[in-house]
């Protein structure tokens, strides 16, 4: 097998380990309000520490750049939601502002992974002989995404095998792109700081946006709160140890 | 530069509880804040903290991620079990003209509380690096403008004179430079604890966002400008904190 396979098949695994995260929601069907809301605090504490990991490996690179790039992610929400209102979009059996939410989730989790992607294959750059290390550890880490695309999905009436199919299809763009920023690191290496900016700035933006916002109209706010932060501290402890 | 760190500490966070009178200036400004404003300036505040909760994290956390973890866990559920204790929960800390005796001790209360954790987050920086330590006092008297705005123009509607509300609204930071000495004298004496009160100062600052500043704020201005303004906030202190030496 060549390397260029191989990198493009170890991408896939990894993208396959993102639909695992879908797997807890099994057990919740309730589309209760305050459900939604503590379902959306639990994505929201995901997306925000990933963006603190992302942010700290992407001022190491450079911190204009990140910060350069986390703005053209802003935007990016801004005109997604923009574009997604005036369509009048439907998702499964939901429409209006749910269905709207949900294609938005799905939409922050594909792209972001486009720059988890190079990040991939300029990380497989450096040498084939960590690759299965680090093949596991971006597939473990891929799972809490599919954890927060399904926590915005699921309580919205999509069904599990739904929730499975489109945290793998968030993860895709991943062996898409880890090929060519493998066959040219250095080419692809400058542009990084801006990918990975524009990943945390579209999520952090998402869930100040429109997760928190739904999640504190539904629910009390100390339980909401209370979720966000556990899960944030989770997710950034469990990035250190991988 | 002040050559006595525990001096420079009081200095420091001195400094920034004496910015927060600057609040007083919209308030003096407009015979009765647009809610919309207030809603902004907690956003302003959320958004410095959230960055300041991600600079002490980056900073601390790869060395001992376990203390620090546990240490943010005690943090929140130290806030969450005070807010219930007190039945505070729900409070909103922005009521313009609500003539409530309750809401006026809450008030002060959930402020005065609200400051501590900033303080320890201004002492642990400290004993991290003396840069760090002046950086995070910026940052928190930056943040106090917003914050004791909002206090002040509650006080102020609810009949205090301008000055009373800004002297109260000073007033409940004071905890700040109390928790900052203490913090570095503590650490300074048992670095071994140093992981914990930064996990501590972190999980508290995240609680306090989470809990007092965004939930009400979404409801006096727009999700989408809310949203802007806090990681506009965030940005800069991340910006900014990456020109440390």
């Amino acid at each position: 097998m060549s390397d260029t396979t191989r990198v493009f098949t170890y991408a896939l695994l990894t993208a396959l380990a993102t639909g695992l995260g879908a797997i807890p929601f099994a057990f919740v069907r309730g589309i209760s309000p305050a459900v939604v809301a503590w379902t959306n605090a639990v994505a929201s504490g995901l997306m925000l520490g990933a963006s603190f990991g992302l942010v700290a490996e992407g001022t190491g690179h450079g911190a204009w750049e990140t910060v350069a790039g986390a703005t053209v992610g802003v935007g990016f929400i801004l005109f997604t939601q923009r574009l997604l209102a005036r369509s009048g979009v439907r998702l499964g059996q939901g429409r209006g502002p749910g269905a709207q939410r949900m294609l938005l989730m799905i939409i922050v989790m594909t792209v972001h992974s486009f720059s988890e992607g190079v990040a991939v294959g300029v990380s497989f750059g450096g040498g084939m002989a960590l690759a299965a290390a680090i093949t596991i550890a971006i597939a473990v880490h891929n799972i809490p995404e599919g954890l927060a695309i399904s926590a915005v999905l699921r309580p919205r009436g999509a069904s599990l095998a739904a929730c499975v199919g489109w945290s793998v299809f968030s993860s895709l763009p991943q062996p898409i792109m880890a090929v060519p920023a493998f066959l040219f690191v250095e080419a692809v290496r400058p542009a990084l700081p801006y990918g990975i900016g524009f990943a945390a700035g579209a999520m952090v933006f998402m869930v100040l946006v429109e997760l928190l916002p739904e999640a504190f109209d539904r629910a009390r706010r100390a339980p909401v709160a209370l979720i966000v932060c556990l899960t944030l501290v989770a997710m950034v402890v469990f990035q250190q140890y991988l | 530069m002040i050559a006595d760190p525990t001096l420079a500490v009081l200095t420091y966070s001195g400094l920034a509880l004496l910015s927060a009178g600057f609040g007083a200036i919209p308030v003096a400004l407009r015979q009765r804040l647009p809610p919309s404003w207030l809603g902004w300036a907690n956003a302003v505040a959320a958004g410095l903290m959230l960055g300041v909760a991600y600079i002490l994290m980056a900073a601390g956390l790869p060395r001992t991620p376990a203390i620090g973890a546990t240490g943010a866990v005690l943090g929140i559920g130290f806030l969450y079990w005070t807010h219930g204790v007190a039945g505070t929960q729900e409070l909103d800390l922005d009521r313009l003209g609500d003539p409530a005796p309750d809401y006026g001790y809450q008030l002060l209360l959930v402020n005065t509380l609200h400051a501590a954790p900033e303080g320890i987050a201004i002492g642990v920086a400290m004993t991290l690096s003396p840069w760090l330590g002046g950086f995070m006092a910026l940052a928190i008297a930056v943040h106090n403008v917003p914050e004791a705005a909002v206090l002040a123009a509650v006080l102020k509607s609810r009949g205090l004179t301008l000055i009373q509300a800004a002297g109260a609204a000073t007033a409940t930071r004071v905890s700040q430079v109390l928790f900052a000495v203490t913090t570095f004298a503590v650490v300074a004496a048992a670095p071994g604890l140093a992981p914990w009160a930064l996990g501590v100062a972190v999980g508290a600052l995240l609680y306090l966002v989470m809990a007092e500043l965004l939930p009400h704020c979404y409801r006096q201005a727009g999700h989408t400008s809310i949203a802007l303004v806090a990681i506009l906030a965030m940005g800069m202190v991340v910006l900014l904190a990456a020109g440390a030496p």
